[in-house]
């Protein structure tokens, strides 16, 4: 094939252009990719026996609840797995309950209902020494809704208004 | 057309067709009118001539927005209700008002709602200007929906109005975005979930969802850099977005022609035919057999006739007919948005609380019925596929429904299948809206709303 000056030309203005383009994608991506601000990190909590059993001890710090579930300790995210509220616990029903669209959870985090697609996220928690730490930077992934390892009745009335 | 639609004419022509200077005293006002400084600046001659007119229009860059000359059914409020017209002036309105927001607003977390705060009570006019420019949106939100219902029941986007339907949706699309990044700028605790709630239903989108929303929100929750974000789409690259698109799609409406029944064959017959380009620049004045009248010229060897065919002229003005109208409407938009801003006061709850989240939380009200979706079906199938389907479909309806015609009766399909839609959308947005309390649990608004816009 002749690669004369109009053909060259013809190719070389696009694949400038498409250069171009590569490049401000490139750069965009760069630019707004969206920055850790919290990567996490651990925190130390106190000592593990401080957490009775069917109790959640909220942790501001790590936006996170500490529940001591049937003797077994988690740390779950208060971030609902839905769309996003902040999940508290209800003390009078022992359980999670989601203000936004209602979905509930028990003191493990596993569904009871409502429209969320998986139970509360955790995070990874161990002990060091007698104290209990979590490590917000290993997240896992909540139980899908059909896993229920804890105790899911309520232990009185929910704590959602007209309900 | 041609004897009312002169050419442009000359700077010296234009000057002779100036009203003369009458001999004798003149009123200040004509000596004025009749100055040098005057006519540098109107350079049309005397508009009481249909020639005036139409030079009025050649020479007025604004003006030129519109055609010289409109079908007279074009006037009517029927044709189009004068929604895109309307949005348009919403538009202006939020412009104006949102600049002078622009003045005491600083995006950032620790100051914006004080600052909204400050609008409140230490700045003259400030909350009403507040007021003006978040009614202007929702308005302006359910007036580019109503457009988008009008033009599709009318079949305006068939042939040869397909792309200016796709240029459309890209309209509505940014003005979603306008009104879901204005949401986030208050920073207080309404702002705050509404945003957390509609920025994680993108989570749900397969394989890419996680990382969309981080790349719309900045990070793992919605913070400082959200806010930063959400002010720079929301004034600088949406306004942008929305102005080109905008002329380009007004550019368009001049040029496809107005599709507004002209009785004959086959609804607005007058500008689906390609318009021939030497005999008629503009497509609205090719008309159909129906509209054109015979003239006998002359007689010529008993059995030969000359005729000319012309078309019946059934277009008027733009100035003034359609210009006065577009006034008025002008102003009694602005008279709603002004009066709406002084009857109610735009909502300021409490400063944006990570740690607390208000019962019940709603994403803004447009997004509403798909969280209503999301608490009956599947994730995946309410909040992605359902939605995202409904939007690819209508974005390229012109091209998926190639059913020529316009009337109702001979397109029963696309209406019903539309409407169901509609009515779907409508329904859910309505029970999302009034009918859902804390905990998503059923309520009746007549006991206790929680509406909030
Ligand atoms: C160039 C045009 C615009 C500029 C410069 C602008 C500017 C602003 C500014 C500075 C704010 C923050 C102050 C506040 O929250 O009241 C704001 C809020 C807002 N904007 Fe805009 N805006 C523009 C157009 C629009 C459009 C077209 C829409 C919607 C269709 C819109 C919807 C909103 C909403 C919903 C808020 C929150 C209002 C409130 O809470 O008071 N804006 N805008
Ligand atoms: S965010 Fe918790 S149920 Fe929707």
């Amino acid at each position: 094939m002749v690669i004369n000056r109009r053909y060259f030309l013809r190719r070389a203005w696009k694949a400038c252009t498409a250069f171009l383009g590569g490049a401000a994608v490139w750069t965009s991506w760069e630019m707004l990719k969206a920055r850790d601000v919290a990567a996490g990190g651990k925190i130390t909590l106190g000592n593990p026996v401080d957490y009775k059993d069917g109790t959640a001890t909220y942790v501001r710090e790590g936006r996170l609840w500490v529940v001591n579930a049937g003797g077994h300790l988690r740390a779950l995210s208060q971030k609902c797995p839905h769309l996003g509220c902040r999940v508290p616990f209800c003390d009078s029903s022992g359980r999670f309950e989601c203000p936004c669209h209602g979905s509930v959870f028990n003191i493990g985090g596993e569904y009871i209902q409502g429209p969320t697609p998986r139970g509360m996220d955790g995070y990874a928690l161990s002990v060091e020494g007698d104290a209990l730490v979590v490590d917000t930077g290993s997240v896992i992934t909540g139980p899908e809704n059909s896993v229920q390892n804890f105790d899911s009745t309520a232990k009185g009335p929910s704590c959602a208004a007209g309900g | 057309m041609t004897e009312l639609l002169p050419s442009e004419p000359d700077a010296e022509e234009r000057d002779a067709l100036q009203p003369a200077a009458t001999p004798g005293p003149r009123s200040r006002r004509d000596r004025i009118r009749q100055g040098e400084a005057w006519r540098s600046v109107f350079r049309h001659p005397n508009l009481d001539t249909p020639r005036g007119r139409a030079l009025q229009s050649f020479s007025n860059v604004f003006l030129h927005v519109y055609p010289v000359k409109v079908p007279a059914r074009v006037l009517r409020m029927r044709y189009s209700f004068r929604l895109g017209f309307i949005a348009t002036v919403l538009f202006s309105i939020l412009v104006s008002t949102g600049v002078y927001l622009m003045f005491f607003y600083t995006p950032s977390v620790t100051s914006a709602y004080g600052d909204m705060q400050k609008l409140r009570t230490g700045v003259g006019f400030g909350q009403l200007m507040r007021n003006v420019h978040r009614w202007s949106a929702h308005l302006m939100v359910l007036v580019v929906v109503l457009h988008l219902i009008r033009v599709f029941y009318a079949g305006a986007y068939k042939r040869p109005r397909q792309f200016n339907w796709v240029l459309g949706m890209g309209l509505f699309a940014i003005t979603l975005g306008f009104s879901f990044t204005g949401y986030l700028l208050p920073w207080d605790q309404l702002s705050y979930w509404a945003v957390t709630v509609g920025t994680n239903l993108v989570n749900y989108v397969p394989f890419i969802g996680t990382l969309l929303r981080d790349l719309l929100i900045g990070g793992e929750q919605i913070g400082q850099i959200t806010l930063l974000r959400f002010y720079a789409l929301h004034v600088a690259v949406l306004p942008v977005a929305l102005c080109v698109l905008l002329m380009v799609h007004i550019w368009r409406v001049r040029k496809d022609g107005f599709a507004v029944h002209r009785g004959g064959v086959g609804a607005f017959a007058a500008t689906d035919a390609p318009a021939d380009a030497t005999s008629s620049p503009e497509p609205v004045m090719a008309l159909t057999k129906d509209h054109t009248r015979s003239r006998l010229l002359g007689v010529v060897d008993r059995e030969v006739e000359t005729a000319e065919e012309r078309p019946v002229d059934d277009t008027v003005f733009t100035w003034p007919h359609m210009l006065v109208r577009h006034v008025v409407v002008a102003l009694g938009t602005a008279a709603v948005v002004i009066a709406l801003g002084v009857a109610f006061a735009a909502p300021l709850r409490g400063v944006a609380n990570p740690d607390s989240t208000p019962e019940p939380a709603k994403a803004p009200w447009y997004f509403v019925g798909l969280q209503e979706m999301l608490s009956h079906f599947d994730p995946l199938v309410a909040g992605i596929l359902l939605p995202a389907g409904v939007l690819l479909v209508l974005t390229f309806l012109p091209y998926i429904d190639r059913n020529p015609a316009t009337e109702a009766r001979n397109r029963k399909v696309a209406i019903v299948a539309f409407s169901i839609i509609l009515i779907i959308a409508v329904v859910a947005t309505v029970v999302g809206l009034a009918f859902r309390g804390p905990g998503w649990k059923f309520i009746t608004p007549w006991n206790h709303s929680y509406i909030e816009m």
